[in-house]
C-alpha cells in the first residue's frame, strides 16, 4: 500500500457504523442502462434479427440482396442431418472445456503468482499483454512454426530423448483439436490474468495481514481469501471464457483450416466455412445459431447464480 | 478516502470525472469530424466507383511482385488515356468476395474487380459483376483470346482472365543430380526419385493438402490422372489417387504436415533445399529465384493420358455498380485483354497470356521457366472450375473434394473412405 | 500492496508463464531480423546474419498514416465505449427485477453474435446512414462489439463497491448522479482501468470491420496492413512480423502507462 493512502486508510476505520439502512430508490439507476439499451438497439439487434432470420431461411450469394425464402427448421435439419453439426457439437465440447480449464486455471494462478510487486511480475504481465494483444495471425502462424515437426518444441522433445518421432501437433486429428485449444486458451490467459489481477488488487491488505499473524499458509490464504473474493469475477470471467471457446474461429483457421480433413471443424468453424466458404449463409447462420442456444443455457445458470449472489449480499 | 465530497475544490476525483466527461464528449467530437467524409472520390463517400476519370479496381495482391504489376498495368492505361487515372485498392483475400456482396446490397463497388477466376459464378450470382456481353460482341480481338479463360454463367459472360496459373513439377536440379536421376516424365519415375532422395537424406515433395479449395486444385492432377472425373464421378478412381499420395506419406516422401500446408509454405519448404520436388505453380517464380540457393527447373506433372491440370489465375470483370463502365471496360482492353499489356504479368510474376499471339511472344517462348507450363497447357489443360459443376455449387464442390484430400493425406480417414464420402456428398451437387 | 512473497508455486507459475510467451516473443523478434531465405532453413533458427530489411522496408509514410487511423479508432472507440459501458455496468450492479436480468442474458447472447454475421447488416446500416468509407462507422462498429463485452466485465467491480458508502454519500445530500461520479466512480477505477486497457487493445487490432467498412485506398489502419503480408500468392514472413512487432510498441506504451495507474490506485482497502 502506497503511504500517501495512509491518512485516508486510518478515516476509514472511524467511518460511521451503517445506521438503519435508508435505501436510495434502487430502480432510479435503471436510468444508466439507458444509453446501452439505445445504442445496442439500433446497431446490434438488426444484425442478431438478421441472423436469426437467415436461420430459418434459404440464403445464398445469389439471394443475399434479394428476398429470402423462408424455409423453417429446414437449415438446422440439413446441419444435424449430414452429421457435420453433430460432430462440430463433440468437437466444440472438447474444445470448450480445454480452452476453460486452461485459461481459467492458468489466469488465476498467473494473477496470483504475479500479485507479488517486482520487475520480473511487472515485465512478465507486460510480455502476456503484448502476446494477447497480437492479431491471431501472428500468433496462430508463430504457433504453427513452434509446434512444425522441425520446430522448436519437436526439435527439443527429440534432443532431450523424450520422443522418438517428432509429435504430430498439428496433423494428426486428435492432437490437431488439441493443439488447438491449447493456442486458444494460450490467447486467453492474459485477459484473464489480467482481470483476476485487478480483481485481487481489491481485497484488503488488512485481511492478509491477519491472515498471516494467525499463521495461514499460502494455499489456505488462496482457497479462504482469495478465491471466495473475486467469485464475481469468476463468474464473469467462466462465461466470457466459455463463449470465446465457443465463438474462436480464427486460430483454427491459420493453424489447420479445420483440418486434418475435417478434424477440428468446430462448430465456429463450421459456420465459418457454411456461410463464407460455400456461400450457404442460411445454414451458417442455422450453426451459429446452435452455438448461440449452447451458451444460452449457460447464460441462464449465470442468471441464476447472480440472483443467488444478490440474495447473498 | 474522503467520503463525503468536499465540493468546491478541485480535487482529483473531480479532474477523473473531468477527465471521463470530456472522454465522452471528445467520443462525441470524433464521430461527428469523422463523419465529414474522407472519402477521395469527393461528392458522395462511397470510395467504390467514383466516377469521372477514375477507374477503381478492387484486388487481393500484396506480394511485392503482384503490387507491382498491378502498379504498372495502372501506368500503362495512364499513359493512353489523358487524365484518366487508376485506383488500385487491395482487399484481403479472404474478405474480397463478401465485401463484394455487400457492397453490390448498398449498390456500390468498384469499376473493375479482380479476384479469383474460380469464384465468378458467386460474384456473378451475387450480383457484383456486370454482364460483359456487349461488350465482348465489340470486341475486335475476342477470337484470339483462349475461350477456357471466358468466365459465363448461364449463357451470360461475367469476366474474362488477362492470363493463366497452373501446375507444373519444380525440381531441385542439384538434388537429382546427386542420386543420379533426370527429371520424371511419368509417375513411376517420380516415385523412384522420391525413394532415392528420400535414401539420400532429403524430402520427396512437398504440396499443399489444406482442407479447401487450394487442397481441391492441388488434388486435381493426381486423381483425374487414376481416371477420376466430375462428369462421371468414381469413388474408386479417387480413392486410387487419393491412396497413392497417402503411400508417399506412409513411405516418408512427403510430410503428413502438408495438411496444414497453404500453396506458400511448401514451396518456401522447397526453397529451402531439402526436398526433391515441389507441386506448385508458375507463379513462385520469384520466389524461386530470391530465395532458393540452388539449380532448380519445373517439368509438366508426370500424369497419365486421362490427367488434367487446372487452368486458374484471376478473372477481370466489371463491377455491377460501376459508374464508368465503359471507362473500366477501356481498362481492361488496354491492359488484361491486350497483346502488349498480357506480356506484363508474363514479365513480372510469370504467367501465362491468355491470347494466343501474346503466348507465342519471345518473352513467353524464350523463357526455360515458363516453357514447360506452356507445355503443360496443351497436354492436360483443364477448365477451371470443371464446366459441368453447377454454378452455384463450385464452392461446396471445392470445399466437399478439399476435405477428402485432406482427410485421406492426414490420415484421418482411409483414402476409400474419404472417397466413398466425398462422393455420396457429389451426388446431389452435381445434379 | 503489502509485501507478498514470492512462494514457490508461484515462482514455478511464472517460470511456466515466462517460457510460454517468452518463446513466441523471441521467435517473432528472431524472424523479424531473417532474411526469407531463413526462415525455413532448419539450420538456421538460431544462427543466421540478421538484416533491418523487414523493419526498413515496413517504415513508411503508409505506416503513419495507418499508425494514425489506428489510434483514432482506438481512442475514439474506447471512449464511445467506456461512456456507455461504464454506467450500464454500475445500472446492472444496483438493479435488481427481471429487466437486468434480461439485460445480462441479452449481453451474453450479443457477446456470442460471431462477428463475421454481422459486417452484412452493419454495412447496410452504415449505407443508409451514408456513412460507409468513414472512421465513425469503424467506430461504431467497434463500439457495438465490445460494449457488451465492457459491460459483462465491469459489473462485478461495481458490484464490490461496497453499498454503504453510496448510502453515505446520499446521507450526505449527493444527488445518485453525483454519488456515482465522485464515490463509486474513483472506487471501481481498477476495473475501469482494466477494461479501459482492454477496449484499447481489442480496438486497435480489430480487422475485419475496418476493412470492410473503408472502401478508399488508404484508409486503412494497421491492422488491415498487417493482414497484407499475408496473401495467397506468398507470406512475407519476416515482414509480418517486423509489423506485428512496430504494431505492438504503442500497444506497449499504453500498456505500461495503465498498468502504473493500477499498481497505485489501491484505493478500496481504504474504505473497506
Amino acid at each position: 500500500m502506497t503511504t500517501s493512502l495512509a491518512p485516508a486508510a486510518g478515516r476509514a476505520v472511524t467511518r460511521p457504523a451503517p445506521g438503519p439502512r435508508r435505501r436510495p430508490p434502487r430502480q432510479t439507476r435503471m436510468l444508466f442502462l439507458l444509453p446501452a439499451a439505445v445504442f445496442l438497439g439500433l446497431l446490434s439487434i438488426y444484425p442478431l434479427v438478421t441472423l436469426l432470420r437467415m436461420a430459418v431461411s434459404k440464403v445464398t450469394a445469389a439471394t443475399l440482396n434479394a428476398d429470402w425464402a423462408y424455409t423453417g427448421l429446414e437449415n438446422l435439419r440439413a446441419g444435424f442431418e449430414s452429421g457435420d453439426t453433430t460432430a462440430a457439437l463433440s468437437r466444440t465440447a472438447v474444445f470448450v472445456v480445454v480452452v476453460t480449464v486452461l485459461g481459467m486455471g492458468l489466469g488465476l494462478g498467473g494473477a496470483i503468482a504475479l500479485r507479488t510487486s517486482g520487475r520480473w511480475s511487472g515485465a512478465l504481465l507486460a510480455l502476456m499483454v503484448f502476446v494477447w494483444a497480437l492479431p491471431p495471425v501472428v500468433n496462430g502462424s508463430v504457433w504453427k512454426f513452434l509446434l512444425a515437426d522441425s520446430g522448436l518444441v519437436n526439435t527439443v522433445l527429440l534432443a532431450t530423448g523424450l520422443r522418438d518421432t517428432p509429435v504430430p501437433f498439428l496433423y494428426d486429428q486428435y492432437w490437431a483439436l488439441g493443439a488447438v485449444a491449447f493456442v486458444n486458451s494460450f490467447a486467453v490467459i492474459p485477459f484473464n490474468a489480467l482481470v483476476y489481477r485487478a480483481a485481487l488488487l481489491t481485497i484488503d491488505p488488512e485481511v492478509f495481514e491477519a491472515a498471516q499473524l494467525d499463521g495461514a499458509t499460502k494455499s489456505q490464504q488462496v482457497r479462504h481469501i482469495m478465491v471466495p473474493s473475486v467469485r464475481p469475477t469468476t463468474l464473469v470471467l467462466l462465461i466470457l471464457t466459455l463463449v470465446y471457446g465457443f465463438r474462436s474461429f480464427d486460430f483454427i483457421y491459420v493453424m489447420t483450416y479445420g483440418g486434418p480433413g475435417t478434424a477440428t471443424n468446430t462448430l465456429p468453424f463450421l459456420g465459418y466455412l457454411q456461410a463464407f466458404v460455400r456461400y450457404d449463409y442460411g445454414l451458417g447462420a442455422a450453426t451459429s445459431v446452435v452455438a448461440v442456444l449452447g451458451v444460452l443455457v449457460l447464460a441462464v445458470l449465470y442468471a441464476r447464480s447472480i440472483r443467488k449472489e444478490e440474495a447473498h449480499g | 478516502m474522503d467520503i463525503n465530497g468536499n465540493d468546491a475544490r478541485p480535487t482529483p476525483r473531480r479532474r477523473r470525472w473531468l477527465t471521463l466527461a470530456s472522454l465522452a464528449a471528445a467520443s462525441g467530437l470524433l464521430l461527428a469530424a469523422c463523419t465529414g467524409g474522407t472519402s477521395a472520390g469527393g461528392g458522395d463517400a462511397t470510395g467504390g466507383s467514383a466516377g469521372g476519370d477514375t477507374v477503381t479496381v478492387w484486388h487481393y495482391f500484396s506480394d511485392e511482385n503482384q503490387v507491382r504489376l498491378m502498379d504498372e498495368l495502372a501506368d500503362k492505361f495512364e499513359a493512353e488515356h489523358d487524365g484518366a487515372t487508376v485506383e488500385n485498392v487491395f482487399v484481403p483475400y479472404d474478405q474480397l468476395n463478401s465485401k463484394l456482396v455487400s457492397a453490390a446490397g448498398a449498390k456500390t463497388g468498384p469499376d473493375v474487380v479482380v479476384f479469383n477466376g474460380a469464384e465468378a459464378s458467386t460474384l456473378a450470382l451475387g450480383g457484383a459483376l456486370a454482364p460483359l456481353d456487349d461488350y465482348w460482341a465489340d470486341f475486335a480481338d475476342a477470337d484470339k483470346v483462349s475461350p477456357s479463360v471466358i468466365h459465363q454463367v448461364d449463357g451470360t459472360t461475367y469476366a474474362v482472365q488477362g492470363y493463366v496459373n497452373l501446375l507444373g513439377l519444380w525440381y531441385n536440379a542439384d538434388i537429382l543430380a546427386e542420386i543420379g536421376v533426370e527429371p520424371p516424365t511419368t509417375m513411376d519415375e517420380l516415385e523412384a526419385a522420391m525413394a532415392k532422395a528420400k535414401d539420400a537424406g532429403y524430402a520427396g515433395i512437398t504440396l499443399s493438402a489444406l482442407p479447401q479449395s487450394q487442397g481441391e486444385w492441388q488434388a486435381y492432377p493426381w486423381i483425374t490422372s487414376e481416371g477420376f472425373s466430375y462428369d462421371e464421378p468414381q469413388a474408386d478412381a479417387l480413392a486410387a489417387g487419393l491412396a497413392r499420395v497417402r503411400g508417399w506419406v506412409e513411405n516418408g516422401w512427403l510430410s503428413q504436415e502438408s495438411v496444414t500446408w497453404d500453396q506458400t509454405v511448401p514451396f518456401q519448404q522447397f526453397a529451402a533445399g531439402k526436398t526433391a520436388f515441389a507441386a506448385n505453380g508458375n507463379w513462385q517464380m520469384g520466389t524461386a529465384k530470391s530465395d532458393a540457393q540452388f539449380e532448380y527447373g519445373v517439368v509438366p506433372l508426370p500424369l497419365s493420358s486421362t490427367g488434367g491440370v487446372y487452368l486458374g489465375g484471376e478473372g477481370e470483370g466489371i463491377g455491377a455498380f460501376s459508374k464508368n463502365p465503359d471507362l473500366a471496360w477501356e481498362y481492361l482492353t488496354a491492359t488484361y485483354l491486350d497483346a502488349k499489356g498480357q506480356l506484363l504479368p508474363a514479365e513480372i510474376v510469370g504467367s501465362l497470356p491468355s491470347r494466343t499471339d501474346a503466348a507465342a511472344d519471345e518473352a513467353v517462348t524464350g523463357n526455360a521457366l515458363l516453357e514447360p507450363f506452356a507445355q503443360t497447357i496443351t497436354q492436360f489443360g483443364a477448365n477451371y472450375p470443371a464446366s459441368v459443376i453447377p454454378a452455384q455449387s463450385v464452392a461446396d464442390v471445392q470445399l466437399t473434394l478439399g476435405q477428402a484430400w485432406s482427410a485421406a493425406v492426414g490420415g484421418q480417414k482411409s483414402p476409400q473412405q474419404a472417397a466413398d464420402d466425398a462422393i455420396a456428398a457429389l451426388g446431389p451437387l452435381l445434379d | 500492496m503489502n509485501q507478498v512473497k514470492a512462494g514457490p508455486v508461484a515462482v514455478a507459475t511464472k517460470l511456466l508463464l515466462t517460457l510460454m510467451y517468452g518463446v513466441p516473443i523471441l521467435w517473432i523478434l528472431l524472424t523479424s531480423v531473417k532474411s526469407s531465405g531463413d526462415v525455413f532453413d532448419r539450420a538456421s533458427t538460431f544462427v543466421f546474419s540478421p538484416t533491418l530489411d523487414a523493419y526498413r522496408e515496413a517504415i513508411t509514410p503508409t505506416l503513419w498514416r495507418a499508425m494514425g487511423q489506428s489510434a483514432t479508432i482506438a481512442v475514439g472507440a474506447t471512449a464511445l465505449v467506456l461512456a456507455i459501458a461504464v454506467p450500464a455496468a454500475y445500472g446492472l450492479a444496483r438493479t435488481t427485477g427481471w429487466l437486468p436480468t434480461v439485460g445480462l442474458g441479452m449481453l451474453i447472447v450479443l457477446q456470442m453474435m460471431p462477428q463475421t454475421a454481422t459486417v452484412i447488416p452493419l454495412f447496410q446500416i452504415f449505407s443508409s446512414w451514408r456513412l460507409l468509407d468513414t472512421t465513425a462507422a469503424v467506430i461504431l462498429a467497434d463500439a457495438a462489439l465490445l460494449i457488451p463485452f465492457a459491460t459483462l466485465l465491469l459489473r462485478p467491480f461495481f458490484r464490490a463497491v461496497p453499498p454503504q458508502l453510496e448510502e453515505a454519500s446520499s446521507i450526505d445530500g449527493a444527488g445518485i448522479l453525483r454519488t456515482f461520479w465522485q464515490v463509486v466512480l474513483p472506487v471501481a477505477r481498477n476495473g475501469v482501468f482494466t477494461v479501459g486497457t482492454l477496449i484499447f487493445l481489442l480496438a486497435w487490432g480489430e480487422f475485419l470491420y475496418a476493412v470492410n467498412f473503408y472502401l478508399t485506398p488508404g484508409s486503412y489502419p494497421l491492422s488491415a496492413l498487417l493482414a497484407q503480408q499475408v496473401s495467397a500468392f506468398g507470406i512475407n514472413w519476416p515482414g509480418l512480423m517486423a509489423l506485428a512487432v512496430l504494431t505492438s510498441v504503442p500497444i506497449l506504451v499504453v500498456f505500461s502507462l495503465t498498468y502504473r495507474q493500477l499498481k497505485d490506485g489501491l484505493t478500496v482497502g481504504a474504505v473497506k
